[in-house]
């Protein structure tokens, strides 16, 4: 790959492109366990700049891998054989926010929280809310199809994109979607380049689709002394009709994982449920809340509380979200690994995939979790494994497989929100073997020469143990 | 693993624990000024790692990296693997000094041959970063130990010591965004009690504020020029927004009160309210009480002008 950095630094100017190694190499890491060094880091401000760049690649045959904050956990972002990261940080601005039609557009390097902060005083949020929202950009949410904690009730990111600006591989600027709530005009582009995970075209521009704020939200919890039954309440829950804006399970292993880093104080149960109801109307919301608490009794749940009061609802959700972190100090010289980390299942087997998750843990000897945004069917689980033991990374690499192939059989699919980059890629391959075809084909109708984030998704590497250097020092070739 | 990481080799099980999430960006005062993921408090502890490793060489430019740390401890204080990101950052240091590499990145350099040995900086500096070479009769400054809080620069009569540009904290640089600001107040903010989040997204709808807020490392870098400067410019008030006495970090509020107490005098003789200048404590993550006082600071003067006609 020769790389002529003058004309690069012509289009985004000199301080906006780097080859220094070390930058390279940042660059070249996300939330994975994959790393791989970018042959140019390369910021630019505008669309014009993101459609010379394009134009430059694709005439000499350069990757171009887009990257919002890299905290993709997949491997999405790693240029596994080098090319030009384009970083969208630069294309930060918030361009407008329209009350009336409660709309707001905004270039792809927005931060989800900054928007949100920004949104807050018209009394407007925009619900995909990842765990991640404090860094990720909205561009990265879109090309992952981002979804959160409040997902079971307003959806995944693709619920709130009404339309986008593209960038093609070969430059030209295309205008997808509406900026109306529903849309009958033709193909649906903009739903294709939802999750398309940088391989379709760069996203410059976004119209999201906001909603208004809750006066009221309240926020409980109920204790399980078996996962099962945890499970079949959060099945029940949804099966009933009821609406709750937060509905997640945590299971023993995640409890002891807060308790012992964040000294948390959560009771030491099998399962934990939690939920939210949210509404303009309080009467609605105590409704939604008495009905799920009675659901959670039925199934034998109990320790049940709930609080209106910010501070209270504060401290009973604050292990949820510092979970994924904590997990790496769950046992001295265990590392937090994201592998087969969110697939999303059946409601109704939901408490059967939490318990398999435990079984071919043991089997394989690494230890996981099972808990997750569990009402909107995503199902999160972390493989704790020692990272410097070459055998490990076998035992992690059949987890997966039987795992998957589980997940299939009950009919999930592979992933719920963090995407396939590299690491899932091998299973889901297997998933949708039938379309790969067809995706094969998209991907050369839009990318003839293959320049956007090659080496993702249907095109990933079979095996994703080797598929790219390991971030962790494994004694003995993987 | 290469034989110089002698005191970063004990960090390998930590840096594997480090989950590269990310969240660390959102408190990281480097990475808000330049917007470069190799600046991040993650990026860092990737490359480190790939010191460790042989993955990189060891460089200049990578010292330089290391060498860019304020010590805030946010990152390590907010990381919920509770990864001690920044004593990190300190074995890397010493490898890397040791090794031979040389960067400054924020630490503050004397230069020498203009010192009149005063040693005023000496007793100002709670890391005993400087420290009297009898022998040679000179300050020496242990960079391993210096978190480029800026109060010797402050402190030193004949002005002599540095911070490189780059940083948002040299002279320089503090006097030309006094020089740009254009709302009706300006507070000085040390970074250890404000808790801004990321903010690094533009938005052109939003309203701009009454005032602006500049934040520093210590509120002992806070030079009298700079708030002259400001009210020169014709700003309605200036507040210091320090850590509580006994609380700071590098002691440094203690020195702007003496600074803030001559100043006060001195305004009335420029035809300046004294009131016009503020001192108020915050302890870390007193954001909401921070944002109240910003409010009654700008009502209270607001008065007084209305009440002057
Ligand atoms: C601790 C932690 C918690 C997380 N929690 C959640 C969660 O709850 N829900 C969830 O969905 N995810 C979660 N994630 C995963 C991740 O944060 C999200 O998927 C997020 O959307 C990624 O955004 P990013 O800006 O970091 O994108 P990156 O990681 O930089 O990129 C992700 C992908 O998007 C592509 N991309 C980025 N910008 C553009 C663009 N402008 N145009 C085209 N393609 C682009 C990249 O090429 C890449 O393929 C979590 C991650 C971490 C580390």
């Amino acid at each position: 790959m020769k790389l002529n950095l003058d004309k690069l630094r012509a289009i985004v100017g000199m301080g906006n492109v780097r080859t220094d190694p070390l930058d390279l190499f940042v660059y070249g890491t996300d939330a994975s366990v994959h790393e791989a060094p970018a042959s140019a880091v390369v910021r630019p401000e505008n669309i014009e700049q993101v459609q010379a760049i394009m134009r430059y690649a694709n005439a000499e045959l350069i990757p171009v891998i887009p990257r919002g904050a890299g905290s993709g956990m997949s491997g999405q972002a790693v240029p596994i054989k080098g090319g030009i990261v384009m970083d969208m940080k630069r294309m930060n601005r918030i361009l407008e926010i329209r009350p009336e039609d409660i709309l707001c557009r905004v270039e792809p390097g927005v931060v989800d929280d900054d928007l949100n902060r920004a949104l807050k005083s018209y009394g407007l949020f925009y619900p995909p809310a990842p765990a991640s929202s404090r860094i990720a950009t909205i561009g990265g949410e879109i090309a992952n199809n981002a979804s959160g904690v409040r997902s079971v009730k307003y959806g995944a990111t693709r619920d709130s994109v009404l339309g986008m600006k593209v960038v093609l591989a070969n430059g030209d600027l295309i205008r997808l979607g509406a900026n109306t709530r529903v849309e009958a005009s033709g193909y649906q582009i903009d739903r294709l380049m939802i999750g398309s995970e940088g391989t379709l075209g760069i996203i410059v521009e976004a119209t999201l689709l906001l909603k208004p704020i809750p006066k009221y939200r309240c926020l409980g919890r109920a204790s399980f002394n078996k996962l099962e039954e945890a499970g079949n309440a959060i099945s029940e829950i949804i099966a009933s009709g009821a609406s709750p804006s937060i509905l997640e399970l945590m299971d023993n292993i995640a409890i002891t994982a807060v308790n012992t880093t964040l000294n948390m104080g959560l009771p030491d149960v099998e399962a934990i449920v939690m939920f939210e109801a949210d509404g303009q109307v309080k009467e609605a919301v105590d409704y939604e809340i008495a009905h799920i608490k009675a659901v959670c009794e039925k199934n034998n749940g109990f320790g049940i509380e709930a609080s209106y009061d910010p501070e209270k609802r504060m401290k009973l959700y604050a292990g949820r979200k510092k979970l994924f972190a904590a997990l790496s100090r769950y046992k001295d010289g265990l590392a937090c690994t994201s592998l087969a980390d969110d697939m999303a299942v059946p409601y109704s087997r939901m408490a059967d995939m939490a318990k398999k998750i435990h079984k071919i843990a043991e089997k394989n000897n690494v230890v996981m979790t099972a808990y997750g945004h569990c009402g909107s069917g995503c199902m999160h689980t972390k493989i704790l494994m020692n990272p410097v033991r070459k055998e490990q990374w076998d035992d992690a690499r059949r987890a997966v497989e039987e795992i998957y192939d589980y997940v299939y059989a009950i009919g999930g699919t592979t992933s719920a929100e963090h995407g396939i980059g590299i690491s899932k890629a091998p299973a889901w391959k297997k998933e949708k073997a039938d379309s790969l075809k067809v995706m094969k084909a998209i991907k050369k109708a839009l990318d003839p020469n293959n320049i956007l984030n090659p080496n993702k998704l249907q095109d990933a590497p079979d095996d994703w143990v080797s598929a790219t250097r390991l971030r962790y020092p494994v004694k003995g070739a993987v | 693993m290469p034989a110089i990481f002698n005191h970063l080799k004990e960090w390998q099980n930590e840096l594997n624990i480090c989950i590269r999430c990310g969240y660390c960006y959102e408190h990281c005062h480097i990475y808000k000024l330049t917007n470069w993921e190799s600046d991040t408090p993650r990026g860092k502890l990737v490359l480190i790692h790939a010191l460790l490793n042989g993955e990189l060489e060891p460089s200049n430019e990578i010292a330089e990296k290391v060498f860019e740390c304020f010590y805030c401890k946010k990152c390590s204080d907010n990381c919920s693997a509770k990864v001690s990101v920044t004593d990190i950052f300190t074995a890397a240091r010493q490898d890397l000094v040791e090794a031979g590499f040389d960067a400054d990145g924020v630490t503050a350099r004397i230069d020498e041959d203009f010192c009149s040995r005063c040693r005023l900086c000496i007793s100002v500096c709670k890391t005993e970063a400087l420290s009297w070479d009898a022998e040679n009769k000179k300050v020496v400054r242990d960079k391993i130990k210096c978190q480029g809080c800026g109060t010797c620069v402050a402190t030193c009569p004949s002005g002599i010591i540095v911070q490189n540009e780059g940083y948002a904290v040299s002279r320089k640089e503090l006097k030309e965004r006094v020089k740009k600001i254009n709302s009706r107040f300006l507070v000085f903010c040390c970074n250890w009690e404000i808790y801004p989040g990321l903010r690094l997204s533009r938005s052109e709808t939003a309203q701009p504020d009454t005032h602006t807020v500049i934040v520093n490392m210590c509120s002992g870098r806070v030079e009298p020029e700079l708030i002259l400067e400001a009210f020169n410019r014709g700003i309605d008030g200036v507040m210091i927004a320090c850590c509580p006495p006994d609380e700071c970090e590098h002691n440094g509020n203690y020195k702007m009160m003496r600074r803030v107490a001559f100043l006060k005098n001195l305004l009335p003789e420029l035809g300046i309210d004294a009131q016009r200048l503020r001192v108020d404590y915050f302890k870390a993550k007193e954001g909401v009480k921070l944002k109240k006082a910003i409010d009654k600071f700008v009502e209270d003067i607001s008065a007084i002008h209305q009440s002057a006609g």
